[in-house]
């Protein structure tokens, strides 16, 4: 009776000190590898920069940010964003398939990525394009210099992001990553959803905010 | 079937067609400066603790991420509620 008691009492308590051990170890994991989170913290405190630049020439021309908005093409940076969160979807469940050792899905889904992360430059192109052919141009105004500073900066970091994954396509393709080793492709992911949360943040600033 | 990442990516689709829907409305003042505050601060949390899955991650690089999603959002309450001191602090003449 005493040892059935002991028992009942004793097994759930190991199970709670593991559960803790595991929920320690991985609490202090640190995803993909140490050099992708300075790069990230770089291009973080490279853009709270820029994004002063930006609260900084808006509260100077309170009209300019106010009226300019409208000439943007909300569409297209709607377009954007929804193809920058539909990549990174694909970048999460590349990684989930890589944790299952499915090399082939995860070269599938990063492809997936790729694919719909070059949709950004190509809208962009357009949208830059209808905007020269209605004389919105760099020149515009503070507004427009300040939109095109930003998103041009984006876009090259979104480049470099692009660069990346199209990288660690080909080393899944190769072999490259299994369910013990797959801090490369995480990183990269890593970096290519740090873009999207600079992309979801400029997208409110110069699409919807007056 | 329906995964968490799947629901993530709807949620994400929802918010971001919102933010237009809001955007073109044409609305001015705090009832769009604290919709967008609460857009960024949404959809960036969400990538953060589901994309990027910093919730069962290193806690002191989640917190970095964290700060600036909230340093950006106060930015624009600042600029918006103190705009006209904060604009006499930046001019240099």
């Amino acid at each position: 009776m005493i040892t059935t008691a002991h028992q009942k009492i004793g097994t759930p308590s190991i199970t709670t000190l593991s559960e803790t051990i595991d929920n320690e170890t991985s609490r202090s994991r640190i995803p993909g590898n140490t050099g992708i989170w300075v790069g990230i913290f770089c291009v973080l405190v490279e853009f709270l920069m820029l994004f002063s630049v930006y609260f900084i020439a808006r509260i100077h021309n309170p009209e300019a940010f106010l009226n300019s908005p409208d000439k943007l093409l909300t569409i297209a940076g709607t377009t954007i964003t929804l193809f920058l969160l539909s990549s990174g979807y694909c970048m999460v469940k590349a990684i989930n398939a890589i944790r299952s050792d499915q090399s082939k899905t995860a070269f599938r889904w990063v492809n997936l990525a790729i694919i719909l992360g070059f949709a950004y430059p190509i809208v962009k192109y357009f949208e830059l394009s209808w905007y020269a052919q209605h004389g919105i141009n760099v020149k515009g105004g503070i507004f427009f210099g300040t939109y095109y500073y930003l998103t041009l900066n984006h876009l090259v970091h979104v480049t470099w992001g692009l660069m990346g994954l199209i990288f660690v396509s080909y080393r899944t393709v190769k072999g490259g990553y299994t369910s013990e080793s797959y801090s490369g492709l995480e990183a990269a992911a890593l970096y290519w959803h740090t873009t999207d949360i600079l992309w979801i943040v400029l997208f409110t600033f110069f699409y919807i905010l007056r | 079937m329906i995964g968490s990442a799947e629901k993530t990516w709807f949620i994400l689709m929802g918010l971001t067609i919102l933010g237009a829907v809001v955007g073109e409305a044409g609305n001015v003042g705090w009832p769009l400066t604290l919709s967008v505050v609460a857009l960024i601060y949404i959809k960036s949390s969400i990538v953060i603790d589901h994309y990027m899955e910093m919730r069962s991650a290193n806690q002191r690089i989640r917190n970095v991420l964290r700060l600036f999603i909230i340093l950006v959002p106060m930015l624009v309450i600042l600029s918006f509620a103190w705009g006209e001191e904060i604009r006499r602090f930046t001019t240099l003449s």
